[in-house]
Order: C-alpha cells, then sequence, then structure tokens
C-alpha cells in the first residue's frame, strides 16, 4: 500500500524522532523513504545546519537499515512545497512532527500540521513526540470511534507499525455511557459491553487477524479524550494511534475534541492517522 | 526497546546530546518542544461552571420556567402575590444548588502536594559547564549530576554512578533505598536500575544521567495526571437523589398539566388555572428534601469524625454505606505494624519465644543486636519495626551487647541482606542477616552446640525444613550469619570479600500481630455481605497465616501473588476476583489501581485503603478512598475521600455501619418530608373540584416543606444505627431511594390521614364562622386567614405523630424507644415555636397570611396526631405478623 514514504524534517527534534516512525515503517513495507526539509523563509543558519544534521543522520540510519532513501533539501513554504513533491512522486503517505505550539491554538487552527492533513492528496500521519525515553514502543493503543472509515488502510497501517516494532495493539473504544432518563446510568459490565461493540470496529479487529500482531480489545464507556489518556497512562502504553478529527469547529466547541484532547494530555507519543487510501 | 535497555554509550547518541551536554540553544528548543519540566493540573470543569450547572438540571429548569410566568403573571394582574411566589421560587432553586454544590464540593490539593515532592534546583551540564538551573527548565537531553540528599528532577537513565542509593519510596511505597548502576538493563523501564525516576531521593553516592522524560511524561507525572483525571463517579446516592428529583418533576409536571386542563374544561379563567398548576407544582416538590439530605449527611460525618474516620467529601458518607468490596492493606491496617519475635530456630531446634531462657543462642542474638540500625533511646526503641523487635528480643535475652561498627553494607531489598562489621573482643567480625534464599548460599559452616560444622545436604536440608515450618506458621523469617575476618583482609572490606563462606547461625521468626479489634470487624464484614480483599507485600505465607487469624479467609483462598498478577490479562483476573477469598501478596501498591479499576468495572462498590504517593490514583478511582492518618503521605491523605485518624480496619467498619445509617435515615424523613406532599396537594384539587376557597396558599406550603418539615426530618437523620443494619447484605444497587413501597406508605396512608386532618381544620373554623357552601371569601379575609392557618396547623400537629411514625418501617416506636432519639423532642420543640410565629406573631401573620387561631382549633386537631400515630402503629403490626 505504501511504496513511497515521505518524512518532513525541520530544525526540531521532535520531526527527526517522527520521521524514525516513517523510517520504521518504510522498512517493513519496503518502501522508499524521502527526507524532506523545507527551510522556510526566516530560518537561522544554525536552524538549518541543524535539519541538515538530522537529515544526514535518519539517512545513515535508513542505509544500516537496508531503506532506500533520498534526501530533498528545498527552501519555501512547506505546505506549498511538500504539496508539489507530493503529487510529483506520488507519494503514498506523509510523516510530519507537531509542535508544542500547534496544540496550544484551539483545533490546530492555522497550524503546518493541520494544512498538510487537510490539502494533502495522500495519507497523512501526524506525530505528536511526547517521551524520546520509548525508543521501540512496546504497547500501541488505538482508540477507535464506532464508525470507521477506510478501516483496510487502517488495520494495514496499525499492523505494519506494529510489526516495525514488535509491537503489541489494544483497540480501544469508549462508547457514551447508556442512561436512561428514569434510571440514570445504566451499569454494564465488560462482558455486555462486548455485545455493544459496533460492527466497524469488529471489521477492523477482523482485518487485524490477518497480521502477525497480537492484539486484544477493550470497552470502556466515558469521556472519550479523558478516558483514552487514563487508559494510555494506567497501562503504560508507548504510542497512541488515533484518527484525525472529523469534527467541524463548531461541533468541537459545542461537544469538544477527543483528539484535541488527547494531543495535550497524551503521556506517551501520539499519532494522529488521515487515511486516504480507499477500501477496495 | 526502551532507553533503559541501551548501553550508557548509545544512551547519549540516541537522545541527541554530546557528552558536553545540550547547548543552550538546543535547550531553549526542546524547552519550546517538550514544555517545562512540572507537574500541570488536569484540565477540568471549573468550580464556576459546576455550581451553575446547579440551576440548569431537569428540575431547576422547570422551576426556571414556573418563575418565568409568575412574573408574567404578575406584571399582567398585578396584586395577586405572584411576586412572591416568583421569589419564593427562585429561593428554592438557590437552596438546592448551594445545598447540592456543597455535598458535592471537594477541595482538589493532592496535586499541590505532588508538586512539593518535585525539587526547586537541578545540577545540569549545558556547553560543558556545571550549572545550577531551574528544575522546570530541564528538559529531555539535559545531563543532571546527582548527589546524596538530591531530589530526582525528571526521569533520567544513568551513565556513570559511584555508589548511588535512591529511596524510591513516591513510586513504589518501597522505603528501603536501592542501589542505582549504569548497565543495561532488559526488564521494565519502572523496574530498570539504571533509571532514576523524578520525584524520587538519592539516599548516599552520586551518579550522572541523561534525562528522558520530562514533567507529565514521567513516571511521577502519570501518578499526577491518573490522581487528578481520575474519577470515582457520582456516589449511590448522588444516583439515587437525580432520580428522585426526575420522578418528582415529572409527577408536579404531569399533575400541574393535567389539573390545569380540568380546571380550564370547568371554566375557571387562565390565570386561576396558571396559579392553580404553580401551587401543585410548588406542593409536590419536596423542596426541603436536597438541604436536609446535606445536613443530615453532615451530622453522619460529623459522628464517624468521633469514631475516628475523618471524612473530606460529604457524599461519601452515604457511599461508604453502600461498599460491596474492601481492598485492604495489611501491615498497619489490619495489623499493629509492630514487630514481635514469635520463634527462634537454632541448634536444630524451634523454640517458642515464651519457653526461651535467658543466655541461650547468645550467638544469634549477637548478631540480631550488633547488625540491627534500631536504636534504644530515653528508654524507646526507634527504627524500622522489624530491626527494633530484633533489637528488643536481643536485649531481653543476652543484655545490651556493644560492639564498634568499622563497615556496613545496607539493607536493600535486591540483596534483600544487610552485612555489618564490628570489631567484637579484638576481633573483627562480619555479621549479616536477611532473606534465606539469599544468606543461605553464602554460608559454608554451621554453628551447632557452639560448634562449628560443615555445612553438607543433610544440614541445608535441616535449616530448609525449619525455615518452611516457620513460614508456614505466618512469621516472617530472617536468616543470620557471621564470619570472622582475618587480618590478611584488612585493607579490602568489600562485599564480595565479606558476604561468603560465612557460618550459618539461625533462623528468627517474626509476626506482625493483628489489631485486637480485626476480627470482630471482619466478622461483622462477613455477616454485612462485604467481601475484603487483602493487597499486601508480604509472602502469601504470611498472607494467608494472618488472614487465618483474624477470620479474613476460612476455606482454601487464592493467593496471587505480584509476578502472576501482572501477567494476568483481564478475563483470568476478573474470575480471580469473583472468588469468594481472594489475598494478593507480593504486591506493589501500582497494582491496586487494576484491582479497583477492574471490581468497579463488575459493579462492586469499592473501598481501598492506602498510604503512599502512588497510592494515590487507586484512591480517587475508587467509590471511597481511605488514607491512613498516621502512616499516610500528604498525598493519599489529599486524594482520599475519607481519613483513618487510627489507620484501623476496624474503623473502616465503623464507618460502613454509620454509611448504612445514614442512608436508612435518608429514607426515614424522606418518608417524613412526603407525607407531607399529599395534604398540601389535596387541598388544591378540593380548591379547583368544589370550587371552595383554596385552603392552604403556596407561601404556607412553602413554609412546612422550608420551615417546620427541616428540623423534625434532620433528627430522624439522627438515629443512631442498628444492629441489624450490619446483618444485611449490602443495598442491591437496583433498589431504588424512592421506591413503591415508600411512596406508597407516603402518600396513600400517611399523606391522607394528615390532609383529611387539614381540611377538617380548615372547615371546622369556617363553618364555625357562618361560612355557607360555595361561598368564596377574599384573601383578606380574616376568617379566611384562620381557616388556612387552622389547615396550615393540622399538618404540623399530624407531621409531629409522623416524626415518631416515621423512625421505622416495621417496628414499634416502642420497641425501638420513645425517648431513643431524645433530639426528636428538641426538633418537635423547634417546630412547634415555628408554628406558634406562625400563628401568633404579628409578622408571621403577615409573612403567611395567616391569623391567630383560638385554642378550641388545636384541641380538635390534636385527635389526629393520635390517629395517624396507631394507624401505623397497626400497620407495622400487620406487617410483621405478616
Amino acid at each position: 500500500m505504501y511504496k513511497k514514504i515521505l518524512a518532513a524534517i525541520n530544525e526540531y527534534l521532535n520531526s527527526e524522532i517522527a520521521a524514525k516512525y516513517a523510517l520504521n515503517l518504510a522498512k517493513i513495507c519496503g518502501s522508499k523513504l524521502y527526507l524532506c526539509f523545507i527551510a522556510e523563509k526566516g530560518l537561522s543558519g544554525e536552524g538549518f545546519n541543524r535539519a541538515e544534521d538530522a537529515i544526514k543522520r535518519l539517512f545513515l540510519q535508513a542505509d544500516t537499515l537496508g531503506v532506500e532513501a533520498e534526501i530533498i533539501t528545498e527552501r519555501g513554504d512547506p505546505v506549498r512545497k511538500i504539496g508539489e513533491l507530493v503529487r510529483h512522486e506520488n507519494i503514498d503517505i506523509v510523516f510530519a512532527a507537531t509542535r508544542r505550539e500547534d496544540i496550544e491554538r484551539r483545533f490546530y487552527a492555522g497550524t503546518v500540521a493541520r494544512s498538510l492533513s487537510l490539502n494533502l492528496p495522500c495519507s497523512v500521519v501526524l506525530v505528536r513526540v511526547v517521551h524520546i525515553g520509548k525508543i521501540h514502543p512496546k504497547k500501541i493503543l488505538v482508540p477507535l470511534k464506532a464508525r470507521v472509515n477506510h478501516v483496510k488502510e487502517r488495520t494495514y497501517f496499525t499492523a505494519k507499525i506494529a510489526e516495525a516494532f514488535g509491537s503489541e495493539v489494544f483497540v480501544f473504544h469508549t462508547p457514551k455511557p447508556i442512561s436512561k432518563f428514569f434510571h440514570g446510568e445504566i451499569h454494564l459490565s465488560p462482558l455486555e459491553w462486548e455485545k455493544h461493540l459496533p460492527p466497524d470496529i469488529s471489521h477492523f479487529m477482523e482485518h487485524m487477524k490477518r497480521y502477525k500482531v497480537m492484539h486484544g480489545g477493550r470497552i470502556i464507556p466515558g469521556k472519550t479524550g479523558r478516558t483514552i489518556t487514563v487508559e494510555a497512562f494506567t497501562k503504560r502504553h508507548d504510542l497512541i494511534i488515533m484518527g484525525a478529527s472529523q469534527r467541524s469547529l463548531l461541533s468541537s466547541i459545542l461537544k469538544g475534541n477527543p483528539v484535541e484532547e488527547v494531543l495535550r494530555e497524551t503521556p506517551c507519543d501520539l499519532i494522529i492517522f488521515r487515511p486516504r487510501h480507499e477500501d477496495t | 526497546m526502551k532507553i533503559h535497555s541501551l548501553l550508557p554509550e548509545d544512551v547519549l547518541k540516541q537522545l541527541i546530546v554530546s557528552e558536553q551536554g545540550l547547548t543552550e540553544k538546543e535547550a531553549e528548543k526542546r524547552l519550546a518542544e517538550f514544555g517545562p519540566n512540572e507537574i500541570k493540573e488536569v484540565k477540568k470543569k471549573p468550580l464556576i461552571i459546576k455550581f451553575i450547572k446547579q440551576f440548569t438540571h431537569f428540575l431547576a429548569i422547570l422551576l426556571w420556567i414556573a418563575t418565568f410566568f409568575c412574573f408574567l403573571s404578575e406584571y399582567l394582574h398585578p396584586g395577586e402575590g405572584m411576586l412572591t411566589l416568583g421569589l419564593a421560587i427562585v429561593a428554592v432553586i438557590f437552596i438546592n444548588a448551594i445545598f447540592t454544590f456543597i455535598q458535592e464540593y471537594k477541595a482538589e490539593k493532592a496535586l499541590d502536594a505532588l508538586k512539593k515532592i518535585l525539587p526547586f534546583y537541578v545540577r545540569v551540564l549545558r556547553n560543558g559547564k556545571e550549572r545550577n538551573l531551574h528544575a522546570r527548565d530541564i528538559v529531555p537531553g539535559d545531563i543532571i549530576f546527582l548527589s546524596e540528599g538530591d531530589k530526582v528532577p525528571a526521569d533520567a537513565r544513568l551513565i556513570e554512578t559511584s555508589g548511588l542509593m535512591v529511596n524510591n519510596a513516591s513510586l513504589t511505597g518501597e522505603s528501603e533505598p536501592i542501589p542505582r548502576v549504569p548497565d543495561k538493563f532488559d526488564g521494565e523501564l519502572i523496574e530498570s536500575p539504571n533509571v532514576a525516576f523524578a520525584g524520587t531521593t538519592v539516599v548516599s553516592g552520586s551518579g550522572k544521567a541523561v534525562v528522558f522524560a520530562t514533567g507529565m511524561q514521567t513516571e511521577f507525572g502519570r501518578i499526577a495526571h491518573l490522581t487528578g483525571a481520575v474519577e470515582s463517579g457520582l456516589s449511590p446516592l448522588q444516583i439515587e437523589i437525580i432520580k428522585v428529583t426526575r420522578v418528582i418533576a415529572v409527577i408536579a409536571t404531569v399533575m400541574g398539566v393535567l389539573f390545569f386542563a380540568v380546571g380550564y374544561s370547568i371554566g375557571r379563567t387562565f390565570w386561576e388555572n396558571f396559579i392553580f398548576a404553580i401551587g401543585i407544582i410548588v406542593a409536590n416538590v419536596p423542596e426541603g428534601l436536597l438541604p436536609t439530605v446535606t445536613l443530615s449527611l453532615a451530622i453522619g460525618s460529623q459522628r464517624m469524625a468521633k469514631r475516628k474516620a475523618l471524612i473530606k467529601t460529604l457524599t461519601s458518607v452515604e457511599a461508604l454505606g453502600s461498599v460491596t468490596v474492601i481492598c485492604t492493606d495489611k501491615t498497619g491496617t489490619l495489623t499493629q505494624n509492630r514487630m514481635t519475635v514469635r520463634k527462634i530456630w537454632f541448634d536444630n531446634r524451634i523454640v517458642d519465644v515464651r519457653d526461651f531462657k535467658k543466655g541461650n543462642a547468645s550467638e544469634l542474638f549477637k548478631i540480631a543486636c550488633l547488625c540491627n540500625n534500631a536504636r534504644f533511646i530515653d528508654g524507646q526503641y526507634r527504627g524500622d519495626p522489624t530491626e527494633v523487635a530484633l533489637l528488643r528480643a536481643a536485649m531481653e535475652f543476652s543484655g545490651e551487647i556493644k560492639a564498634e561498627r568499622l563497615f556496613e553494607i545496607p539493607f536493600d531489598s535486591e540483596r534483600k541482606r544487610m552485612t555489618t562489621v564490628n570489631m567484637v573482643d579484638g576481633k573483627r567480625i562480619a555479621f549479616t542477616k536477611g532473606a534465606m534464599e539469599g544468606l543461605l548460599p553464602l554460608c559454608s559452616h554451621m554453628l551447632i552446640g557452639g560448634k562449628v560444622l560443615q555445612m553438607d545436604d543433610y544440614l541445608q536440608k535441616k535449616v530448609l525444613e525449619a525455615y518452611h515450618s516457620m513460614m508456614d506458621m505466618g512469621l516472617r523469617v530472617l536468616a543470620f550469619a557471621y564470619k570472622e575476618i582475618e587480618e590478611t583482609q584488612n585493607s579490602e572490606l568489600k562485599t564480595q570479600n565479606l558476604e561468603n563462606n560465612m557460618v550459618f547461625v539461625g533462623l528468627i521468626g517474626l509476626e506482625d500481630p493483628p489489631r485486637p479489634e480485626v476480627p470482630e470487624a471482619i466478622k461483622k464484614c462477613h455477616e454485612a455481605g462485604i467481601k475484603v480483599i487483602m493487597i499486601t507485600g508480604d509472602g502469601s505465607s504470611t498472607a494467608e497465616a494472618i488472614a487465618r487469624e483474624i477470620g479474613l479467609v476460612k476455606g482454601a483462598p487464592v493467593i496471587v501473588e505480584g509476578h502472576e498478577f501482572t501477567k494476568m490479562d483481564d478475563r483470568k483476573l476478573r474470575d480471580v476476583l469473583n472468588k469468594k477469598e481472594v489475598i494478593f501478596a507480593r504486591m506493589t501498591p501500582k497494582h491496586k489501581m487494576r484491582v479497583v479499576s477492574m471490581l468497579k468495572e463488575d459493579g462492586e462498590r469499592v473501598a481501598v485503603t492506602g498510604d503512599g504517593v502512588n497510592d494515590a490514583p487507586a484512591l480517587k478511582k475508587a467509590d471511597i478512598g481511605i488514607a491512613m492518618g498516621i502512616t499516610g503521605t500528604d498525598v493519599a491523605k489529599e486524594a482520599s475521600d475519607m481519613i483513618l485518624l487510627d489507620d484501623n480496619f476496624a474503623t473502616i467498619v465503623n464507618a460502613i455501619e454509620e454509611g448504612r445509617a445514614v442512608y436508612e435515615n435518608i429514607r426515614k424523613f424522606i418518608s417524613y418530608i412526603f407525607s407531607s406532599n399529599i395534604p398540601e396537594i389535596i387541598p388544591y384539587l378540593a380548591y379547583v373540584i368544589f370550587r371552595i376557597p383554596l385552603p392552604l396558599t403556596i407561601i404556607q406550603i412553602l413554609a412546612v416543606d422550608l420551615g417546620t418539615d427541616m428540623l423534625p426530618a434532620l433528627t430522624l437523620g439522627a438515629e443512631k444505627p442498628t444492629e441489624e443494619l450490619m446483618w444485611q447484605p449490602p443495598r442491591n444497587p437496583k433498589e431504588r431511594l424512592l421506591n413503591l413501597k415508600l411512596l406508597s406508605r407516603a402518600y396513600l396512608f400517611l399523606g391522607p390521614i394528615e390532609a383529611a386532618a387539614g381540611l377538617f381544620g380548615f372547615f371546622y373554623v369556617l363553618k364555625s364562622g357562618g361560612w355557607q357552601w360555595g361561598e368564596m371569601l377574599p384573601a383578606n379575609n380574616i376568617l379566611y386567614m384562620q381557616a388556612t392557618t387552622a389547615c396550615l396547623t393540622a399538618i404540623i400537629v399530624t407531621q409531629i405523630a409522623n416524626v415518631f411514625a416515621c423512625r421505622s418501617y416495621r417496628e414499634s416506636v416502642f420497641s425501638i424507644g420513645l425517648f431513643s432519639n431524645r433530639l426528636i423532642f428538641a426538633g418537635i420543640a423547634v417546630e412547634l415555636m415555628l408554628q406558634f410565629f406562625i400563628v401568633y406573631h404579628p409578622v408571621g401573620n403577615r409573612i403567611f397570611s395567616t391569623s391567630p387561631i383560638p385554642i378550641t382549633v388545636w384541641l380538635v386537631l390534636i385527635p389526629f396526631a393520635f390517629i395517624l400515630f396507631f394507624s401505623e402503629e397497626f400497620r407495622k403490626l400487620i406487617v410483621r405478623r405478616f
């Protein structure tokens, strides 16, 4: 599915760490890796050197792992340039790191990460790096909402990342608690909740069986964002992979935005994945 | 692969930092990306929003709508008293909101306590220079220096150490110092000896480490996040109150709308019907319920405080009563945390300490005394409880032994032993005490009958037999050995030179005796259908023996040890938790959270005890988190719902008993409060159906609900727990607070008697004043005001009898003792004083539109009180019989 993977690098350490996820995915998928640095206008010489050093280190690691890699260094607007590259090279998936300042803006508005995620014609992976001590994630938490699109690509991506690191996958669903007007919240045991597993999640689990990845599932009702972070903290997960938010600005203001909540409070690195490959 | 499984030389490469440390520029960039190294508050709903929510729930919205119409009515038809009514309803909304908020309010100070554990300044290597930086400026990749007394600022991978020992108590609850080394480690990160964790303390030695996680991403941050983010959810009472208010709101609305329609169909005007509908709603809403519940919980919490259980949130008072499982620590809670020597094994025999003769086993006690850091100062033993027990026994059986200490290898939980080198009679002797499995392999000889024999298979077997037999008695067994150090070894007093070829001397079995009140408390729990799960760091034999001694287990319990627990999947663990008798042994506090979560997922109502920093998430997660008042850390106390002032398990059971009593009492006063709804509603129905003057005004209804009823209801909340309460199983979560039994008793039995009294009083006064059927009287007519006053007085008089009736559902008041709750008489006295004020004081008359009534009216109403009381006694008799 992913023949060509592009990793966007900049002068920040987290972009280098985000690129390592791309590198490991490229290795397991046998893909070509494009290490791409677009120097923005006004970038200092020191910043430029730092990014170049990072690219060199990544290139050497790619070489060591036997991954075909190409370095692209250009100047200009990262969103536009990466867009052109994706179209020109037929890139299948792009990895970019989110910045801390991005998450401090509500709903990611106006950030490079959001622009890439919305505008690129390929699948996009935004990586939020918060813990550089967990080099190879062993436990991956995959929160899924009830309706999941691009099931095949999501499963493929998750399974390949897990295969790349030899990780175990924990699918996690947080439905709204069931409540009735006169009875309030109805308590269901985990076994009872399993009967309420949405069909899309069952599909996802079915697809996971095709890959040689250990995986399990768990349903805990509650407030989505908070329940995910509590689960990740409690079970010491090393990586969270979740879908990009599809809520509108208005809906986010009214109902909250779980992706944004997890971005702010994640205890481990977080991958926000926006798939573009259609299920066939 | 994680940072701890790398070689020290690869760590810097991985974290992209040179041996000179980060440059200031790079550190700045990393600070911008990873954020400051600090514990942050978890984003929660602000208090003001929580308060505002009290004004927007279903019942409140209903009352707001009523208020709006009252004000509209006042605007369109001034002078009909709708302004007063509107303001009264607003007051009701505010009173309910304030009292609900008081119940739910809890100051969140656990994170403040956590923040205090982190250091302010740290020594950091930047640009090749050592600098003193504020701990919040530390970033991943920073190289930090650690030395004795330092607090570790962030999670850091050690790359150089020199005798570094840290105290990880804040993370693991284990207070023994543990060694730290830079070597790679392939196990779990949390168990890695090459990592210094944020919030831990350097006890001795020094080291150099590279930071790999800061702020909320550290293990310490994990505890902080869970402590802040985990919520136990609404308490059973809060859930029930929500249900009650919804039921009442629907009943009130349906009745209001229905009678509005009926009134309209019989030709009354819109505004007449509207006032009537509002009256019906107000009469149905038990305005005094929430204040009474809150005050009753406050009384309950005070009673618990007297029994050494300090309640932090009011709703916890009742939540305690609904507990189905208690997860309890052993040491200090079930036991006295006062180790005592029980058995001694030497010269190949086990001797009970009570049969022990002074002067025997002097070598054994010499080691127990000299290889010991406890002290006897000013007539008191001070130190670790185990060491104190050994020193006490040594001083008792061998007298005071003094010898200069030359060297010490401290105890640590990895090696599970300690060694000292002392100068005894001019000889240098190494004394070692510790766990059997570690010490026996170090011994090449054994001391028997004063002779040193070569250790062989037979002797080893004998030692092991003795060891197992003492373990089976539930004792904590320590082994003792010594070694004379030859002069040639003078120069090198090192571990490897000292702890080999030792002479095995004997074993000492210690016991931490159970608290004397605990067996009775456990028995009470069993009778009350409460499951008790012991979670202890001790081994399974010790845990089981204590559990048997206190009556916690009787059959064959399921015993799960920490290492098995971590490997168990949720399904298997759930099966274990469903067993009747469960003990978790060799556990650490971090496991508690999982146990609590799984029990809660299965619908149990869980109380859990804890004292350490890392107990905080489990304390928050549980329905009732119980912190130890004596040994507990500030963090545990702040995260808990209840603090045990005496650390005693029996206090938990006492508090549960009080909690159950509070729930029962709430039921009693709900019966009481709801009974008076019927005499408030029936006059309205009579008014609309029979076209009579309104027998009771809305403001008079409020006088009952928020005035005269309040104190007697509260005194029902002060009823003491009965013995039977702890003979019943925990309340079924499906059992409603407002069930059919309670409603039918209040609405169909007690209420109608009161309504009959009210209407009788009303018509008695009207008829005595010459009123004719069908005659409508103006609101300011004296006769009419006297009649409504009589109706109000009738309700008060019958409610006095009702307060006695509601003291029990089944038992006769005479059998529980008419005078056993003296507060009731005080409540009635206040109720009567209020009523006298309303009836006879000009201010009371003005506010409540009343007028003084003659004594004869009182006299004709009093028989109704007796009718109610004895009818209820008769009903109870029938209930008891059938």
